[in-house]
């Protein structure tokens, strides 16, 4: 591609907004213990109080730092984003590559299952599996991203499809490579911008999906989450701790997801070049 | 895709519910009448309730047999029995359809409707003030999860400023009846619908805004243009119409977000809809039920998505064609 995927990010105010919220978030995930006090599982008596110079964003119904659990939730909400974001672009890798490569039965058989998974509601799927086992934070991401390829599946499949008539690669075989050879060295590379907005977008899938299984009560309750935070505090919405404790989650969250929104609308615009122009203005 | 596709396409994702539905709770160590039939169900157990049970699902024979007698329970209507509620499946969650479907249905209908109208507005103006206003502001709209809009929303208007209901469908007790007993609903769903419709807005104005950018630049506008048509009839009729089609294909997909979202914001206006019973369901481990739900949002869905599939022919002839 000609145009730099980079280049375009850092040009588009979209992009920019983007990467300085995203820094952000992960700034306060990696510098989490030095920028609080707190342990943010470690209760005390003194509960639900205002926010104060010992306690920031003031302590929750069991005592525990709000403001420590607010950097402690970037963790969770990224690692479970970057998890679910890498693990799932690599079977759509594996899935949309090799459909295109193999082609025929193969190939119908595994859009069937793409088309079949996108239209079947991912949540409540995993709500149903959730209800049998009580999932930890790594059988989520596991879960989330095993029914999470399908969409960039299809995308990369289509691209593949592309390259595989494009000269190099008849080259490539004409001198004997293999399919996993060409796959890897020819097709995977070339793939380039596309495989950026697809992670984007599993990332923000993952994040968003989440902290919404948090907020129902789905996952280890004592994993320290924006969503879990928020759930907690709805129950004392009827106080004023919603004030500095249900708002600065959301609003993380929020901030979190909008920040891949912007840098994946800038990222779209490499792809679709119509849609350039804006992006650069 | 022909229509042979479509068909394969919908049984197999008809196949993938029904297997996790009859493969999960099987699979379950312990006993599988509890994880078929949940915790309360062992309480009310007898020899020979549980006869009956083993021999309903035929959990006495090979996995196929049982596979087979799921199947024709289903297809009998049995979705099976909540021993929570103490009734069939079908009839509690028949109890809370009616609400949800009336929270999904209007927001589906007003955020298809107010997301096509401001895309085509912003694409016809694009990189104007307005066109940028409203980019930034959906987008940014469309980070924000649908409970924390919804939460948003209760704190708002429910307990800042106290002009809507903190809960609920209708209020308890009132004995209301006829127009006041719509108002009283109304008022019920306003917060609810708000926080779903500006939740979802965002998908149908960002397509509806790209295919409007992509059709403005198609020759047939320029020759209307010539004909020197007014604006509004360029906009609406010519440009508009064609940059909805794409947002009708959508529509499926959008109705299984809105479900899910449903879910959760019923849960935050303790809204009594299938959300609210799933979230009881999970909670009191009720597996009838929440099979139940699965299944019957997961079919509807399918349902859906098929409908639109099969009429997008007859909106744009084009696609007729390319058969």
């Amino acid at each position: 591609m000609h145009i730099s995927l980079k280049r375009e990010i850092k040009r588009s105010h979209f992009g920019q907004a983007g990467l300085a919220i995203l820094a952000l978030v992960v700034i306060a995930a990696i510098f989490a213990p030095l920028l609080s006090g707190y342990e943010p599982t470690a209760t005390s008596v003194n509960s639900l109080q205002a926010p104060s110079a010992a306690h920031w964003l003031g302590t929750n119904h069991v005592g525990q730092d709000i403001w420590s659990q607010l950097l402690y939730g970037a963790r969770t909400s990224l690692a479970v984003g970057f998890g679910v974001g890498i693990l799932s672009l690599i079977l759509s890798i594996i899935f949309g590559v090799s459909a295109a490569l193999i082609g025929g039965i193969y190939d119908q058989i595994i859009m069937r299952i793409v088309d079949a998974l996108i239209v079947i509601p991912m949540i409540i799927i995993v709500i149903l599996v959730a209800a049998y086992i009580r999932p930890d934070l790594p059988v989520i991401i596991l879960l989330l991203s095993a029914l999470s390829w399908q969409g960039g599946a299809r995308v990369i499949r289509a691209q593949a499809l592309s390259l595989k008539q494009s000269g190099h690669i008849a080259a490539a075989r004409g001198m004997g490579a293999g399919q996993v050879y060409v796959a890897l060295k020819h097709i995977v590379p070339d793939l380039g911008p596309i495989l950026l907005v697809e992670f984007i977008y599993g990332v923000r899938r993952a994040v968003f999906i989440q902290a919404g299984l948090a907020f129902l009560g789905i996952g280890d309750p004592m994993q320290v989450s924006w969503g879990t935070m928020m759930r907690d505090a709805m129950s004392y919405s009827y106080l004023n701790v919603w004030q500095w404790w249900l708002i600065p989650a959301g609003v993380a969250l929020s901030l979190t997801i909008i920040g891949l929104t912007f840098v994946s609308h800038a990222a779209e615009s490499v792809l679709d070049p119509r849609l350039r122009g804006e992006a650069v203005a | 895709m022909s229509n042979k596709y479509r068909l394969i396409t919908y049984a197999v994702a008809f196949v993938i519910i029904l297997a996790l539905n009859f493969v999960l709770p099987r699979m379950m160590p312990g006993d599988p009448l509890q994880a078929i039939y949940g915790d309360e169900a062992l309480i009310a157990m007898t020899p020979e309730l549980q006869a009956h049970l083993v021999e309903r699902f035929a959990l006495d024979k090979s996995l196929w047999q049982q596979f087979g007698a799921y199947i024709a329970a289903l297809f009998s209507g049995d979705l099976g029995y909540s021993y929570y509620y103490n009734a069939s499946v079908f009839s509690v969650i028949l109890g809370s359809l009616p609400w949800t479907l009336l929270i999904v249905g209007t927001s589906l209908v007003l955020s298809t409707l107010l997301g096509i109208i401001l895309g085509i507005e912003s694409g016809w103006r694009r990189g104007s003030r307005t066109d940028r206003t409203l980019l930034t502001g959906l987008m940014g709209l469309n980070g924000f999860p649908d409970f924390f809009l919804g939460l948003l929303l209760l704190i708002c208007f429910g307990i800042v400023l106290g002009v809507a209901p903190l809960s609920g469908a209708v209020t308890p007790y009132a004995g209301l009846g006829g127009f006041a007993l719509f108002l009283d609903v109304l008022r019920h769903m306003a917060l609810p619908v708000t926080a779903l419709t500006l939740a979802h807005l965002a998908g149908s104005y960002l397509l509806t805004r790209n295919t409007m950018i992509t059709v403005l630049r198609a020759p047939f506008m320029l020759t209307a243009r010539a004909k020197g048509l007014p604006e509004r009839s360029l906009k609406y009729h010519h440009a508009g119409r064609n940059s909805m089609l794409p947002v009708l294909t959508m529509t499926g997909i959008w109705l299984g977000r809105l479900v899910t979202g449903v879910l959760f914001v019923e849960l935050v206006f303790a809204y009594p809809g299938v959300g609210q019973l799933t979230y009881q369901a999970l909670l009191s481990r009720d597996y009838p039920v929440i099979q139940g739900v699965f299944l019957m949002v997961a079919v509807t869905v399918l349902l859906v998505n098929f409908i639109v599939d099969m009429l997008y022919p007859r909106l744009d002839p084009r696609v007729r064609h390319a058969y």
